[in-house]
């Protein structure tokens, strides 16, 4: 007979490759794993692609009719704007224009107010001339107003404005005294996306453990299990198991994403310019990271963000699969308890509510941390351990002294070794318990159960 | 030699005493009958022979040494309520489940295949186990219980959900169990199956044991001095003689060619008596005692100590 310890261990080994190998084998694991880095990508690409397309396209020929005659010859050529002038009877010249191949007609009206203007267009008009109009329209009105009314040349007013203009740097100074110069806003954003990843990956896999320890239960093959190993066993290996296949899809997916992002980048360098990212950044719809701080010129999408961190790299990826881990075992462990209490998964939406809302606060919090990393929100956020794993992981990248992430660890520890016992002791009676959901007072009763 | 002494065992459920107090012995070798109505605690008692849940109170000796963990490899456990993972196929679920009962990869793979072909199953190895019929299924937990060969067994309503002739099988199957020398705790409603397969039996009622023995000794126990006579010809001479002798005739059949009596036979005669009697008078072709059935025995001893007030009322 094998001795206790070795077979305990080598049947927990047993049920975290059945856990794990069931899993990815699945179709939908294996659709889901491809299809994402993909998605993540085409979400990326997709805009900088459709700007570059517009950019090759787009090539407006405007007519201007202008009663004011302030802005006849002032108007500036440029790639996408060519201006023409015309002065005469305005219903005419519509009806002329477009057929000279005009794609617009701009009249300018005068009165003592000041300029109005109307856009008139066949078919539609293309985007972004609108605007283009109106700011040449305002420079030229606004030197012209410089020039008659305060008699400034319009170049001296440039070269005033150049030398008013105050720029800063955000520069951080850690205990030690070096001095590091992070742009705060990469940080928030950096900070954000990485709490963000942490909540999905508690969402996506803390609640597989709850449907698996619900599939044994429901379909009553965990009292047989239960004749061969201990709950404790079932219910780590499982943990353990899907835990692995999150490991696994997560590795798959930064791989893939890496792989077609760089593959992208070799076949079109061009589309990562900063300028095109800058334009992505201001197309109204598509949130991405403002890059137009960002003015180093980079040569690769990948060390564009890394010189902008308050903190190493390398702690901020420790704390990411500290808190990966953590967040995930803390969350799959009081799941797999909810699980193990109800007979099926609606039922199981009262008992998680507790467990969820910390989760939810998290997230709907996340956009508060990240724009006041030091606030009182954000500390006590990142010290709680339901939302730590989220909340300090958005904070991070902004800087966070060292005491503050050592106890938001320390704490989040702290709490899994209680959630571990408390789990086990839930579902070792709650995966054999059917029928009646139980009450609170039930459950706390089971806790004192031998 | 018991294979499982369970000493005085206590096990509550909150405010609800699950078991009270129960002792009893499964002798080695034998078909244990483990009988009871539903909710009485059977289940309860299997799950803390099985270590799935510990007693309150009291131990449970396997062997004759108190039960420690590594005893669970030893021991093969049916459950009533009994699953399988439905999407897993078929065979690779019967591997992981030998696996988990401590057998090497190797083993389990040649005894499950020997299995599978015994019960013909050999087409299902590589088919999802939803695809099985419920039948099939069952079979497929049958040979998981069984195949690390376990030297004590506890079957939970194994006959549940099986026709005829896979009950049958599966019957045959218990029956050469217990020949290679298993022990066999058999839970179920059955009685039939209980006086075809079990040697000993064990009843509990409301959370106590209220029998346990030999199954002879247990109907000799409750015999009512019950015998059938079959004759040619009953006369009113020996009916009257009869009821002057104090016998009690319960009932009287005639068919084509006999006369079937029952007949209760008072405390200060022997069945020798009677037979002394009949042969007087009739041509006698059959004498036997009739033994009180399980199911009477269950029904009568469970009403019996359901009129008893228990102590908690």
């Amino acid at each position: 007979m094998p001795t206790n310890n070795r077979a305990m261990k080598n049947k927990t080994l047993l049920i975290i490759s059945r856990e794990y190998l069931t899993r990815i084998q699945k179709k939908s694991f294996i659709i889901i794993t491809i299809l994402m880095p993909i998605l993540l990508v085409a979400m990326i690409v997709l805009p900088a692609l459709l700007i570059v397309m517009n950019e090759q396209k787009q090539y407006s020929r405007i007519l201007v009719v202008d009663e004011s005659e302030v802005f006849i010859n002032n108007f500036t050529d440029n790639d996408h704007y060519e201006f023409s002038y015309r002065s005469g009877d305005i219903e005419q010249i519509k009806n002329e224009a477009f057929d000279q191949d005009y794609d617009v007609v701009l009249q300018i009206l005068s009165n003592s107010q000041g300029v109005r203007s109307n856009i008139y267009y066949r078919k539609n008009l293309p985007s972004g001339l609108q605007s283009e109009v109106e700011n040449q329209m305002d420079d030229i009105f606004f030197n012209q107003l410089l020039k008659d009314s305060l008699h400034i040349e319009p170049a001296r007013y440039e070269n005033i404005q150049k030398l008013a203009k105050a720029e800063s740097t955000t520069i951080q100074i850690d205990e030690k005294g070096a001095e590091k110069e992070h742009d705060a806003e990469v940080n928030q954003i950096f900070g954000m996306m990485c709490g963000i990843i942490i909540y999905f990956i508690i969402i996506l896999f803390a609640s597989q453990v709850l449907r698996g320890v619900l599939e044994e239960k429901s379909n009553r093959i965990v009292e047989v299990l239960l004749s061969s190993v201990k709950p404790t066993q079932l219910l780590v290996g499982k943990i353990v198991g899907i835990a692995m296949v999150g490991l696994t899809q997560l590795v798959i997916w930064a791989a893939l994403s890496g792989a077609i992002l760089l593959g992208i980048q070799l076949a079109a360098p061009d589309l990562f310019r900063p300028d095109t990212m800058e334009t992505i950044a201001e197309t109204p719809g598509v949130n991405l990271p403002n890059t137009a701080s960002i003015d180093v010129a980079p040569d690769n999408i990948f060390t564009m963000i890394q010189n902008y961190f308050a903190v190493s790299f390398g702690v901020i990826i420790f704390s990411f699969v500290f808190f990966f881990i953590v967040g995930y075992l803390i969350y799959s462990t009081l799941y797999a308890a909810t699980g193990s209490v109800v007979d099926n998964e609606s039922d199981s939406q009262q008992y998680t509510m507790p467990i969820t809302i910390p989760l939810i606060l998290a997230i709907v919090f996340v956009p508060s941390i990240a724009t006041n990393p030091d606030g009182t929100l954000a500390f006590w956020l990142s010290m709680i351990p339901l939302t730590s794993p989220i909340a300090m992981m958005v904070r991070l990248p902004s800087g966070v002294p060292a005491w503050e992430l050592f106890l938001s660890m320390g704490l989040a520890l702290a709490f899994l070794v209680f959630s571990i016992w408390f789990a086990a002791k839930i579902y070792r009676i709650g995966i054999m318990t059917y029928g009646k959901k139980p009450s609170w007072k039930t459950i706390f009763r089971w806790l004192r159960e031998k | 030699m018991n294979i499982i002494d369970v000493q005085d065992i206590t096990k509550c459920y909150g405010d609800f005493k699950a078991l009270d107090s129960v002792s009893l012995s499964v002798p080695q070798g034998c078909v244990f009958g483990l009988l009871g109505p539903n909710g009485a605690g059977k289940t309860t008692l299997i799950r803390i022979l099985m270590r799935i849940s510990a007693p309150d109170n009291g131990q449970v000796l396997f062997k004759g040494h108190p039960m420690v963990a590594d005893d669970v490899y030893d021991m093969g456990y049916l459950p009533e309520e009994r699953g399988l993972y439905k999407k897993m196929k078929t065979g690779e679920q019967a591997m992981y489940l030998a696996r988990l009962k401590g057998l090497d990869r190797q083993e389990a793979y040649t005894r499950l295949r020997e299995k599978f072909e015994q019960f013909g199953m050999m087409d299902w190895w590589n088919k999802p186990v939803e695809e099985l019929s419920k039948g099939m299924q069952q079979k497929v937990q049958f040979i998981t219980t069984i195949l690390h060969k376990p030297s004590f067994l506890i079957l939970d309503e194994p006959f549940s959900g099986f026709d005829p002739i896979n009950a049958n099988l599966l019957k045959v199957e218990v029956l050469k169990l217990k020949e290679e020398g298993t022990t066999i705790v058999l839970s179920t409603h059955n009685m039939a199956s209980v006086e075809e397969i079990c040697d000993h039996i064990a009843l509990i009622n409301r959370s106590r044991k209220i029998l346990e023995g030999d199954i002879f000794e247990v109907k000799n126990r409750f015999k009512k001095n019950l015998f059938s006579v079959e004759t040619t010809d009953v006369s009113n001479t020996l009916l009257h003689q009869l009821e002057n002798q104090q016998y009690q005739v319960c009932s009287q059949h005639t068919n084509k060619f006999y006369t079937r009596l029952e007949i209760k036979i008072p405390d200060t005669r022997t069945s020798n008596d009677l037979l002394q009697l009949f042969m007087q008078y009739a041509e006698i072709h059959a004498f036997n005692e009739i033994m009180p059935t399980m199911n009477e025995i269950f029904i009568e001893q469970v009403e019996r100590a359901n009129q008893q007030p228990s102590h908690e009322e």
